[in-house]
């Protein structure tokens, strides 16, 4: 991982501390949704519309089903331009 | 929501707060019934509401402006909460034969009850006669049939559900408005001997002051597969697969919505559950629908099954609703009302992924928590639909169904 990927990665886990209300130690960067009991479907839809403030990018039905991990959703965010 | 005005009720008209997205006015409207006692129907447009009240809420002949204000201000809440930000769910249809031809196209319900197939004893609440009873087993004996095909082990569940339990799955916050309580008087006997002396019933309801009632331990059940979750709780999964099948009595409170046999508070659903790994409960709720389709078409059913959504209560639906969309978590099988051009819910094939199996403790042999899923089908309302698309006279209906009825 690049020094760009890793810093975007930060940037994404420091999301799902404040989107999931939890510690950053638990907040790994191949966190994916239902490691932790907070990133359930109430949290993933918290994640989905922070990344929407956050990033500008545009979350959609196709969107939220495939952005269920940190990776993936920094690849999202890489593909649309958003870093 | 009823959109028929009644001539004593008062309109108003009012814009809302931000425009309604058009995919979300009959979610919106459909909430509203919850938002005010006063609210007695409502229409809902992407750039207009008009609520329809209660002439009780202008006793003096006239709606108080701060009476008016306070109603307006409560259903633009729910106008934020839902319609910003919203996601439009992904629609998908995984059959359609809504224009199957049918031979009917009366309302039967107003048949039903002039021939006293049906009364009505509440709100939400109607006995049912032979021909509705005979036909409910009709299609009981298909539903059975379907869980005998996948070998289902059958179950009796309780139409009383523990708080507790349902606390865990947290159905509070999702569908709180729906709920039926359960209570009885406390044990105290001065409680007991005053009900006894001076209980009476007016159109109202009970005059018995709340404190004579004991704490909610208990509620009447919103659906039938909770149960067998609750009953597989806190353990590893016998054999890492179930399959069970169960009818039973459910209870979902929809206010002012609750119109004629298409929204009853009191109905019955028969459902096969499936629990085990992802795959197989997937699997097996395709089959399950795989299955149905060729009895509907023998049966020559108007119908589509289409995503949906269940129905959240104001405050997670915006989530969770977009959630289940983007998961692709539920299918309703959706029959013909020819006589209103629209469509009813019969039944619908879930998949709940892991939510049941983590917070319920569940689990899998490699430790990981199972995923549940059911088919579930509505009694009352698949008769219902039946008989609005062949009519009550058995001669115009399908030869499989009068032959299984003779």
């Amino acid at each position: 991982m690049d020094v760009e990927q890793k810093e975007l990665s930060e940037r994404v886990q420091a999301l799902l501390v404040e989107a999931l209300q939890v510690p950053l130690e638990v907040v790994t960067p191949d966190l994916s949704f239902g490691d932790l009991p907070q990133w359930d479907s109430m949290g993933h839809m918290e994640v989905m519309m922070r990344l929407e403030e956050r990033f500008g990018v545009e979350i959609n039905a196709d969107t939220i089903a495939t952005l269920t991990s940190v990776p993936q959703i920094c690849a999202y965010l890489k593909e649309n331009n958003r870093v | 929501m009823s959109e028929t005005p009644r001539p004593e009720l008062i309109p108003i008209v009012f814009v809302p707060v931000i425009p309604i997205p058009g995919f979300l006015t009959g979610e919106v409207q459909s909430k509203l019934a919850y938002v005010d006692e006063a609210i007695a129907g409502a229409r809902v447009e992407s750039d207009k509401i008009t609520l329809f009240l209660q002439p009780s809420a202008a006793p003096a002949g006239a709606l108080l402006p701060e009476r008016r204000a306070e109603v307006e201000e409560k259903v633009q809440r729910v106008v934020l909460s839902m319609a910003r930000g919203a996601i439009q769910p992904k629609a998908q249809v995984l059959e359609d034969h809504l224009h199957r031809p049918v031979a009917y196209r009366k309302d039967p319900m107003i048949e039903l009850l002039n021939r006293g197939e049906v009364s009505r004893e509440g709100t939400g609440i109607y006995s049912l006669g032979p021909l509705l009873t005979r036909l409910i087993n009709f299609f009981e004996l298909q539903f059975l049939a379907l869980a005998e095909s996948f070998g289902a082990a059958p179950h009796r569940f309780p139409t009383l559900i523990s708080a507790r339990m349902l606390e865990r799955v947290r159905y509070f916050s999702a569908f709180p408005h729906s709920l039926s309580f359960v209570t009885h008087l406390r044990e105290d006997l001065d409680a007991i001997d005053q009900f006894a002396q001076s209980a009476a019933c007016d159109e109202h309801g009970l005059n018995t002051p709340p404190e004579s009632f004991s704490r909610i331990q208990a509620l009447l059940s919103p659906a039938v597969c909770y149960h067998l979750y609750f009953s597989l709780a806190d353990k590893p999964l016998p054999g890492g697969k179930v399959i069970a099948t169960a009818v039973g009595s459910c209870f979902r409170y929809e206010a002012i919505n609750l119109v004629s046999l298409e929204r009853l508070w009191n109905f019955t659903m028969r459902e096969v559950i499936f629990v085990g790994p992802k795959e197989f409960v997937l699997d097996n709720r395709e089959t399950g629908r795989q299955r149905m389709a060729r009895f509907f078409e023998q049966i020559g059913l108007a119908y589509r099954v289409e995503s949906a959504n269940d129905p959240f209560f104001i405050g997670e639906f915006r989530k969770q609703a977009a959630f289940q969309s983007a998961f692709q978590l539920k299918f309703e099988i959706r029959a013909s009302l020819p006589f209103k051009d629209s469509t009813l819910a019969v039944g619908s094939y879930n998949y709940h992924q892991d939510f049941f199996g983590r917070n319920l403790n569940i689990t899998l042999p490699d430790g990981s928590p199972a995923h549940t899923g059911c088919v579930a089908f509505g009694l009352e309302r698949m008769a219902f639909a039946f008989l609005a698309q062949f009519g009550l006279d058995p001669a115009g209906w399908p030869q499989l169904v009068q032959e299984a009825m003779q």
